[in-house]
């Protein structure tokens, strides 16, 4: 979803390939590095996270609360305000950096649950097939059943509405984290279990296992390092879609409230006051387009990288 | 074709189970009892349990379920809302379900008719000024969300009627005028996959034997173009077309609630913040069920379009 023909190429185990003196490890460093747009989707990765870390310690303005002494709602760009304000009177800048907390966060968070439930559940369906991977497939079909985001507005609406403001506004994060990873992880279980389905049939699996490797040993040690690389850009590629899915959650008033930051709120609000200060939409748009062009350059790169064919 | 189609039936009903069933769960395990914040500060016992008794909600929750499907295949009662005296969800969904039709499928529309034609543009300049700048245009465009896209194209438009030029309305339904921005913003991302997409394959059908030959023959390009290799150039962006429809039904969530259209999401957003669970639940069902057929009738439509495709 997040970047034209994206699904992740198979890449399998490849042994005896490298050149001398150069690892595996280096070459596809060396692949990613050839490539000029991951490069430039990883400097500015870095830069978002940075912003995203330490913005909000230096720029010291409120991003909840406006400045009670010079109210000053819509202004624009100015040394006081760098960003100018929205139509509360706070510092847009100040929103954008703990929004882009948000962002991140919500992002990382939802890649790192479909990980933990989308890749256990796709090794179990690809190599044991039968019944385990029937179950998947029903589980699966039944999420995807719903287009979209629909079960995730239906699922951070609904418990949304009891939870208030529970944990500071974070009660509400993790209600958006669940219902993304649960509308996702169905993906990464089928990228994991198509990948298992071909490795499980590889002679070096053979071998193991004619020598006599526990099944466990041989899911864990000799299978499941070889999904790495795919899991990686998979999760790469994700995370520009569910950057954009938080944005959407709170700007629809699903996710993040008020008083809280998030860039999809952010945008609900400015576009009222398009008519008097178009910067309040401009720059938190401006910043998700560059978390997804982001993601996506380095999602893309990966993908070249890892894919074992560009290595030889 | 048979044998698929019986085979996507039973696929059918087990997905339109487990739609109903989850929609269902989900709006029922809400936090908080549905009647007393219906009642609020008017609680009293007897009217208390009437209204439980006229929503259902005294019933074992398994034959609520299926009294609740059964309503709905035989008389297409989707139940009652909590809110505006409990109108019939039904009613609601019918005077919104035409707004969504109207702009999502001409979304929809808009996309293949302004994706496509750009696709094979850009295929047969390939590599070309043109085929980098239209495709450099449609990354951009698939890459920046629709509500980044709205302020953009709202904001010009506000400026334009700021200086008196011509300019379209930017809110509320009704008018041919008021769709059309909706309509564009709503599009966008579709086109640029589409276009991306009919360029990917356009360029590989172009490399064909069969092309080669019609060339050889002697036929105009635009003939082997429009003639060859455009029909089975498409054949991709049919099966791309289910994905698309169902992309579309985010995009409307949020196209109809930023422009005050009054649709299936507008409805099913407002319903959420008022827990109005009975028409959010309606309005998820419908949407999903018209979603899944309609990806059925494009996996249909693919099979007819290219007789290669054996079981």
């Amino acid at each position: 979803m997040s970047a034209i023909e994206s699904a992740p190429e198979a890449s399998g185990p490849d042994f005896g390939n490298a050149p001398a003196g150069r690892s595996r490890r280096r070459l596809i460093w060396l692949a990613f590095a050839g490539n000029r747009a991951a490069l430039v989707g990883l400097g500015g990765l870095v830069v978002l996270i940075v912003a995203a870390i330490v913005g909000p310690m230096v720029y010291t303005q409120s991003a909840a609360a406006a400045d009670i002494f010079s109210l000053n709602p819509d202004s624009w760009p100015a040394p006081s305000h760098l960003l100018g304000t929205d139509k509360d009177g706070i510092d847009i800048l100040a929103r954008l950096l703990t929004g882009l907390r948000v962002s991140l966060g919500v992002a990382l968070f939802v890649e790192l649950l479909n990980v933990l439930i989308g890749v256990p559940i796709g090794l179990a369906a690809g190599y044991f097939g039968g019944p385990i991977d029937f179950a998947l497939s029903r589980i699966a079909d039944a999420l995807f059943a719903f287009p979209g985001l629909l079960l995730a507005i239906l699922v951070a609406g609904v418990f949304g509405q009891g939870l208030g403001d529970t944990w500071g506004g974070l009660g509400r994060l993790a209600l958006v984290t669940a219902s993304l990873a649960l509308v996702s992880w169905p993906l990464m279980a089928r990228y994991v279990r198509a990948e298992v389905l071909s490795l499980r049939e590889r002679d070096y699996v053979e071998a193991a296992r004619a020598i006599g490797a526990s099944t466990p040993r041989i899911m864990l040690i000799h299978i499941a390092p070889n999904v790495v690389g795919l899991v990686l850009t998979a999760s790469t590629l994700d995370m520009a879609s569910q950057v954009v899915n938080e944005a959407t959650l709170s700007l629809l008033g699903l996710g993040v409230q008020p008083p809280h930051a998030s860039i999809g709120l952010m945008i609900s609000n400015a576009i009222g006051v398009l008519n008097i200060n178009w910067t309040e939409s401009f720059f938190p748009g401006l910043a998700l387009t560059m978390m997804v062009l982001c993601f996506s350059f380095v999602g893309d790169g990966l993908r070249d990288a890892l894919d074992p064919r560009s290595l030889r | 074709m048979i044998v698929f189609l019986i085979r996507r039936f039973f696929g059918l009903i087990f997905v339109l189970f487990a739609v109903t069933f989850l929609t269902f769960l989900i709006g029922h395990a809400a936090p908080g009892d549905p009647i007393q914040i219906i009642l609020g500060f008017h609680y009293d016992p007897a009217t208390y349990h009437r209204l439980r008794h006229f929503y259902g909600l005294d019933q074992p929750l398994l034959q609520q379920y299926v009294q609740y499907v059964w309503y709905i295949i035989r008389y297409w009662n989707f139940g009652y809302s909590y809110q505006y005296g409990g109108r019939p969800v039904a009613t609601i969904l019918g005077t919104a379900l035409p707004v969504t039709f109207t702009i999502g499928l001409s979304a929809l529309a808009l996309a293949v008719v302004i994706g496509v034609p750009v696709g094979v543009y850009a295929a047969t300049k390939r590599n070309q000024t043109g085929d980098r700048l239209s495709m450099a245009a449609m990354l951009v465009l698939y890459s920046v969300p629709s509500f980044v896209l709205i302020p953009l194209v709202v904001g010009v438009d506000i400026w334009l009627s700021q200086h008196r030029y011509p300019s379209l309305p930017v809110a509320n339904w009704g008018t041919v005028q008021q769709a059309v921005l909706p309509i564009l913003v709503l599009s966008a991302g579709t086109i640029a996959y589409i276009a991306r997409l009919t360029r990917t394959t356009m360029v590989g059908m172009l490399r064909e034997d069969f092309i080669r030959t019609a060339r050889a023959k002697g036929l105009t390009r635009r003939r082997i173009v429009l003639g060859h290799a455009l029909r089975p150039a498409l054949l991709p962006v049919v099966t791309f077309l289910g994905p698309a429809i169902a992309g579309l039904v985010t995009g409307t969530f949020v196209v109809e609630n930023i422009f005050n259209l009054p649709g299936v999401g507008f409805a099913a957003v407002q319903s959420i913040e008022s827990r109005d669970y009975p028409v959010v639940q309606g309005a998820t069902i419908v949407v999903a069920v018209i979603v899944v057929l309609m990806n059925l009738l494009a996996d249909i439509l693919y099979r007819v379009l290219d007789p290669r495709i054996q079981e």
